[in-house]
């Protein structure tokens, strides 16, 4: 088994392995903790909605099925996962997100026993007609309580205007109406594409011996034919569709979502590009910027204030969030200093108050086993160092920030906005 | 990992929590108040005031530029209810010295910031600036509403607000909204006053070592501070059963409807007897191997989420659900049915093994998360044994089938909140 290990200037270290199937394993070991961490993930979500297996033909698949399948993935023909994971005492539970699905596990005791349970029911599908039936409606039930969702509405509406063929516009479970069409043999022929190891990883983190855990992989996991995989392209114009929308639900405070759509020519970003994105956001409207200090005296925004840039597969596009009496006002103010820092350039001083903090940010991110396992599963999607952050937080220049203003164009901006109803 | 108690003061206490794991350090400054509908409001503010300017840094940049430059240190505000006291929490982490790509003493720093925060604010006169209370206020007042919008805290929050009418534990942490209006820069500057003259202090530290000299400096700013009266921190009230159970139904324009069920039970707040009714939460309703997930969700496919939760200080037993308004009922009686079924004693070994092994690993994990670990003692302030997680896993051993089936024989329904959808068929 090839493996390399990484270590950096901070003391913390870890292990990347791969495994003859293609399977990725990343360790990080933490003997002062009393916890572990484990997630066995594969680069399946939403947005694969449209693919084809081994050059054959492409299929289109119902919108929300990598979810259903997150659901049912932990029944096997004998009982479930929840119920073996319950006689170890370990916690258990699995997400989907656009571009992925995880399986994660975290426990104080009987890691090794926690991790045959994880190894064995993800490589071990089991789906029928009538199970299938049943998770229709308990999902129908989870994405009635995302209609109701304000937080989550006011984010897929914006999406909806911003990206005209891209799946990442689907909710992530899809509707009522899709998840209806989803039966077993779809199950299977998704679980036969993408849960193949060679497009999937295992990351652990915690309390744990790196050869141990390696052994133990190597043991468990079945080694299949590779297979490759074209995801669906999507022609995604450059522009967005709508630049606002608007929908009224039961909220006392207008919330709102404002995006830039990003024009993208190749399907990934370089992660130099989101630590500079990331730096320039908190200078436009972190904390500690002009911009932010005046919206909050101006009674503009509130805590919830948040900001992103969100990319994946295809996709990418800065978002800012948050409640506000007038979030037209707020996008207009956040348009308006983007422009002032492009006439009069970085602040070198405050750059140097935000790089620091974000160095910071980066440190304090390892005392989380959790929160390092989700560091991993990012190198991972992304086949790139953990450590690799920590670097560039001290590399990248004034002139590297200044030149991701590319990212705002207000002719590709969407503004999405939730009124009250009354 | 140890704890070391000492005494800085009146009514001020200091926890060392000795943790060598993380790259941080976490202090935290807890104040309890009596728990007290005419105070939650104005006490609730102190803590985001506090933390959003001083003295010496008079608006909140200036103040998040000296937290950039400290490496990203955290502040942090909150005011929680802790049984029948008001638990206001203000708290800094910052990493450790070693960091420091320039050498700085990171820790000393944010100690010293924290304390002039606390003991040093922006006030003029008497009085907190309007400027800042308005603007805290202002925020204060969107939180309060923004609740509405997460439907699943908000029924849950209006349950508790219904079952505890005339309990004080039944106002809102932050107060309600005429009360937050209400506060002005003197009302504010007397319960910062009361604040450090009167409240139950505890000072606490996680960290690899006691940052040098922080509890001398502690105690020389409370001994300064003329403290009388010092709250005593107790047991909490526990909820009076019903003959009858109340029902309450609110209308709203929701896809789905909120199902919100409060139990009183026979537990004495505060107290060992406590640990079997967090047992009995989770067998009803805790992890997948509960009544309530294989039952409600799993076998009748009513709901996302069907889970039971305990506030143990209260004695207090809660389910919450989300299903659709036809199916109100069905849930509601299916969950009661659930709930005979543990107080029959019909629930298998494996659900009890199960539960107590899944709340035990659970607690284990807690050291490591410094904020968990902290908040564990911060909300276990009457525990003078100061137990420990582990310790506490340990108790859960002692709990037997019958202690469980003892105290769901104890659990009466006491309040059931419904969230309907506004075009639900009638009942």
């Amino acid at each position: 088994m090839e493996r390399t290990k990484f270590e950096s200037s901070i003391g913390e270290s870890y292990v990347k392995a791969e495994l003859p199937s293609g399977l990725k394993i990343y360790i990080m070991e933490k003997p002062k903790y009393s916890s572990a961490y484990a997630v066995f993930g594969t680069k399946y979500g939403s947005i694969d909605t449209a693919f084809s297996k081994n050059g054959g033909e492409q299929i289109s698949v119902p919108a929300g099925i990598a979810h259903f399948l997150e659901h049912k993935l932990f029944e096997s023909e004998d009982g479930d996962a929840f119920t073996r994971y319950a006689k170890t005492g370990g916690y258990a539970n699995a997400f989907t997100s656009f571009d992925r699905t995880c399986y994660l596990f975290s426990c104080s005791d009987k890691f090794y026993e926690n991790l045959e349970i994880l190894l064995d029911f993800v490589q071990n599908p089991y789906f029928s007609e009538e199970t299938v039936k049943k998770e229709q409606g308990i999902i129908g039930q989870e994405i009635r309580m995302y209609d109701d969702s304000a937080a989550w509405r006011v984010m897929f509406n914006m999406l909806s205007c911003m990206y005209e063929n891209h799946p990442v516009k689907i909710d992530i479970a899809g509707t009522v109406e899709s998840i209806a069409e989803i039966n077993a043999d779809l199950l299977y022929e998704c679980y036969n594409t993408f849960y193949n190891p060679s497009n999937m990883f295992i990351c652990v983190v915690g309390n744990i011996d790196t050869e141990k855990v390696l052994k133990q992989i190597e043991a468990s996991i079945k080694e299949k034919p590779a297979v490759t995989i074209e995801r669906g392209e999507f022609f995604e114009p450059q522009t967005v569709d709508k630049h606002y929308i608007e929908q009224k639900l039961e909220v006392a405070i207008p919330m709102f979502c404002y995006g830039y759509k990003q024009k993208i020519a190749t399907p990934n970003r370089r992660l130099k590009s989101k630590v500079c994105a990331a730096l320039l956001l908190e200078l436009i409207c972190g904390e500690t910027s002009p911009l932010y200090a005046r919206l909050v005296r101006e009674g503009l925004i509130n805590d919830e204030f948040d900001t992103e840039y969100f990319t994946g597969h295809g996709y990418a596009a800065v978002i800012f969030s948050g409640e506000s009496q007038n979030p037209k006002r707020v996008a207009q103010e956040i348009e308006a200093e983007i422009e002032r820092i492009r006439v009069e350039g970085i602040d070198k001083k405050l750059l140097s108050a935000v790089r620091s903090a974000m160095y910071g940010e980066a440190i304090r991110r390892f005392d989380s086993v959790e929160g390092v396992a989700m560091q991993l599963i990012e190198c991972a999607m992304t086949d790139s160092d953990l450590f690799e952050e920590l670097k560039l937080l001290k590399s990248v220049t004034a002139e590297d920030v200044y030149k991701r203003l590319d990212l705002f164009d207000s002719e590709n901006s969407v503004l999405s906005v939730i009124n009250p109803k009354n | 990992m140890s704890v070391k108690l000492t005494p800085i003061s009146n009514g001020v206490e200091g926890l060392f929590i000795s943790n060598d794991r993380f790259n941080t350090t976490l202090v935290s400054f807890n104040f309890y108040l009596p728990l007290d509908k005419q105070s939650v409001a104005v006490n609730g503010l102190l803590p985001f005031v506090l933390t959003t300017c001083s003295d010496k840094y008079k608006d909140f940049s200036k103040l998040n530029y000296k937290l950039s430059k400290l490496y990203g240190a955290h502040l942090d505000a909150s005011t929680e209810k802790n049984g029948d006291y008001q638990l206001l929490k203000i708290s800094a982490s910052v990493i450790a010295d070693r960091f420091a790509i320039d050498g700085e003493s990171l820790t000393a720093e944010a100690c010293d910031l924290l304390l002039s925060l606390i003991f040093e604010p922006k006030v003029e006169n008497g009085a907190f600036c309007e400027e800042d209370v308005e603007r805290e206020k202002r925020k204060a007042i969107e939180h309060i509403r923004g609740e509405i919008s997460e439907k699943r805290t908000f029924a849950r929050n209006r349950m508790i607000e219904e079952m505890f009418k005339d309990d004080a534990y039944g106002v809102s942490k932050c107060g309600s909204e005429e009360d937050v209006r209400a506060i002005n820069g003197e009302s504010l500057y007397k319960a910062w006053e009361n604040m450090l003259k009167t409240a139950f202090i505890r000072v606490q530290v996680v960290s690899s070592g006691m940052p040098a000299g922080l509890f001398d400096k502690v105690r020389e700013k409370f001994d300064a501070a003329a403290r009388e009266n010092v709250t005593v921190c107790g047991k909490s009230k526990h909820v009076i059963p019903r003959d009858t159970v109340n029902t309450v139904v609110d209308k709203m324009d929701v896809a789905q409807g909120k199902l919100v069920m409060g139990f009183s039970s026979e537990i004495e707040g505060d107290s060992e007897n406590t640990v079997p009714l967090m047992v009995l939460s989770d067998i009803f309703g805790g992890g997948p191997y509960s009544r309530l997930f294989t039952n409600v969700r799993e076998k009748m496919s009513l709901c996302y989420y069907c889970s039971a939760s305990s506030v143990r200080s209260k004695g207090l037993l809660m389910v919450d659900s989300g299903v659709e308004a036809e199916n109100f009922e069905k849930a509601q009686s299916e969950i009661l049915n659930q709930l005979d079924i543990i107080k029959k004693g019909e629930f298998s070994d494996f659900e009890f093994d199960s539960s107590i092994k899944s709340l035990k690993d659970s607690l284990k994990t807690y050291n490591d998360s410094q904020s968990a670990i902290d908040l564990w003692y911060a909300l276990r302030v009457i525990d003078k044994e100061l137990t420990s997680p582990e310790e506490f896993a340990e108790k859960l051993s002692s709990v037997t089938r019958e202690k469980v089936i003892d105290t769901a024989k104890g659990v009466k329904l006491h309040t059931v909140y419904k969230l309907m959808p506004i075009d639900a068929v009638k009942e």
